[in-house]
């Protein structure tokens, strides 16, 4: 009980916070009835399922600074399991997101017991090779597509089918993920202020220290971690249902996997609200980039150049990204 | 009965014995003062006790159990506490924050933290501070925090590692203050790393002393300070045996 009121409790923010978030959130509510283009609603649905992978990148990688480079695997793992199930045997969204998400935390224990004994840089290595290990199985493995993946053909359904999550309106795709960006912030806002929140921060701080205050510091790690998984596996599935086509460098890809963390670093890992904000600069920048320049012959990939200039800057300026700005700026002025 | 009971512990670093073979205990309600030259051992001596560190051989029985083989957190939870020489506190937790993150050893309800957080901030007087960022204290506020935060996770024994280095005689009466409440109201018991003297020789009922590894003296301060062997280990040989006549 506490739990969720604690969920829905925002009020350690200031009035002006709430009252940005409150009209973003209603912005968010009302976009699609109002008319859009088709490319418009594409980035707001990408939008916001990139905030849903920060958010959960954000309770390891931020709240607990485990700085984590294989995200993508989990995405992989949620969007095969939903993929899967669904072409075969014609299993609804509703029942293989969860145990997309089952299959995920349980490779998150496998994965996050070892990796978890390492610190450091050593451990944002070791979630690169994992990641990359499983998008090489999947690419071989014939049962999932192999390399050629997989691809859900929505003919068999009738539109709108809201149990297998097919739709033909990408604007019902836009409020299935809204919900889960909401139900995203409440969890995080819950989590922060609960005992494995405060933990995870004090680990994040000084590990022994945090030990001798009866923390289980490998222990905390490894629950956050398996938290984090849950989320991304979770627009993992939808992703499946969404694109309808995924193949392994796609959705297990490194890319991806940096995508995640770098939004959520430039937002201001550890706090709320960035991911939220990483994703709402870095998204549209890469949508546009592509529409624009992609196309070009010979400037391709020139938003990997721009993820490379914004990570110098971030760890040059402010380690703890925009949102560390805005909070150090209200620091002084308290002053 | 003692609440902790050190059996010939050693720690070895490789080829170094940074403790050899000491064994001591502390009783229920005690507060014991460990000094000796830098190098001595001191730190080395918290952190095993506290399961930082494994010891190389000996026991380490706390409450009446065998704690030597247990993880940090383990002995946490069994009531032994300690704080650290030096308190990176580069995270954005505030002084109220950190002190619930050792409440909530004990609990699993953030209203609880906080409330708890809120009392012991008041017992050590720094309720002023609660809402400030541990980093941009003055180092002696600092150290008063983290004796609250390892306060809040209810100890029966608290290890507390040079609260007083580096302050000025103002602020090592206010934590002067602070020890004492802490024993003697609080009831906890107190094991206490220290250089400066004046803070030792005050509040302790006991001082043992460390040198190289090696427990050269234990019992009362004022035995403790005109033992020959400390002041060896202090000031060297040479100074003992030039002033043979005082210490006759």
């Amino acid at each position: 009980m506490e739990t969720l009121k604690s969920a829905f409790d925002f009020s350690d923010f200031p009035r002006l916070d709430i009252s940005i978030a409150g009209s973003i959130a209603v912005f968010l509510l009302v976009f699609p009835l109002f008319p859009h283009s088709a490319f418009a609603m594409a980035t707001m649905i990408q939008f916001l399922m990139f905030s849903v992978y920060g958010m959960g990148w954000n309770t390891i990688g931020g709240y607990g600074g485990q700085v984590d480079l294989g995200k993508a695997q989990y995405v992989g793992i949620g969007a095969y399991t939903t993929a899967v199930l669904l072409i075969r045997w014609d299993i609804p969204f509703w029942f293989s997101m969860p145990l997309g998400v089952c299959f995920a935390m349980a490779w998150s224990f496998i994965i996050g017991y070892p990796l978890f004994r390492l610190k450091g840089h050593y451990f944002a290595i070791a979630t690169i090779a994992t990641s990359l290990v499983l998008m090489d199985l999947f690419s071989v493995w014939e049962f999932v597509g192999a390399a050629r993946g997989l691809e859900i053909s929505p003919i068999k359904y009738h539109y709108p089918d809201f149990l297998h999550l097919i739709f033909k309106k990408d604007i019902y795709y836009y409020y299935v993920i809204l919900g889960f960006f909401f139900a995203g912030i409440l969890y995080v806002n819950g989590f922060r202020k609960s005992r494995l929140g405060f933990q995870l921060r004090s680990i994040r701080d000084n590990e022994d220290m945090a030990s001798s205050l009866g923390i289980n510091v490998h222990w905390a790690k490894i629950k956050t971690y398996a938290i984090a998984t849950a989320f991304v596996s979770v627009v993992g599935s939808f992703h499946a249902c969404y694109i309808k086509n995924i193949e392994p460098q796609d959705t297990m890809g490194l890319d991806l996997s940096i995508l995640i963390a770098l939004m959520a670093m430039l937002g201001g890992a550890g706090s709320l609200w960035g991911p939220i904000i990483g994703a709402a600069v870095l998204i549209p920048l890469k949508s546009y980039l592509k529409a624009w320049l992609g196309a070009a012959a010979g400037l391709a990939g020139i938003d990997l150049v721009i993820y490379a200039v914004i990570i110098m800057l971030i760890s040059a300026l402010e380690p703890r990204g925009i949102w560390g700005i805005v909070e150090k700026r209200r620091r002084r002025k308290r002053r | 009965m003692s609440l902790l009971e050190v059996q010939h512990l050693t720690k070895n670093f490789g080829g170094l014995s940074a403790n050899q073979e000491i064994s001591f205990s502390v009783q229920k309600g005690e507060l014991v003062g460990l000094i000796g030259p830098n190098g001595a051992g001191k730190t080395t001596l918290f952190n095993c006790i506290s399961g930082l560190y494994p010891v190389s051989s000996g026991k380490v029985i706390f409450d009446g159990k065998d704690i030597t083989l247990l993880k940090a957190h383990e002995i946490a939870r069994h009531g032994l506490a300690r704080t650290f020489q030096i308190y990176a506190a580069s995270g954005d937790l505030n002084v109220q924050e950190n002190v619930m993150v050792g409440c909530f050893m004990r609990t699993r309800s953030t209203a609880e933290a906080k409330n708890r957080a809120r009392d012991i901030l008041k017992e050590l007087n720094l309720s002023d501070l609660s809402n400030a960022q541990v980093s941009e204290l003055p180092v002696a506020a600092q150290k008063r925090v983290t004796m609250a935060t390892a306060l809040g996770s209810g100890p029966k024994l608290l290890l507390l590692d040079e609260v007083a280095a580096g302050l000025n005689p103002n602020e090592i009466e206010e934590i002067m203050i602070n020890i004492r409440h802490i024993h003697n109201d609080l009831g906890v018991t107190v094991m206490l790393i220290e250089h400066v003297m004046e803070l030792v020789m005050n509040v302790s009922d006991r001082v043992m002393v460390l040198d190289y590894g090696q427990k050269i003296a234990d019992g009362n301060p004022k035995h403790v300070a005109k033992d020959p062997e400390v002041i060896k280990a202090y000031l060297g040989e040479r100074f003992v045996k030039e002033h043979k006549a005082e210490f006759a």
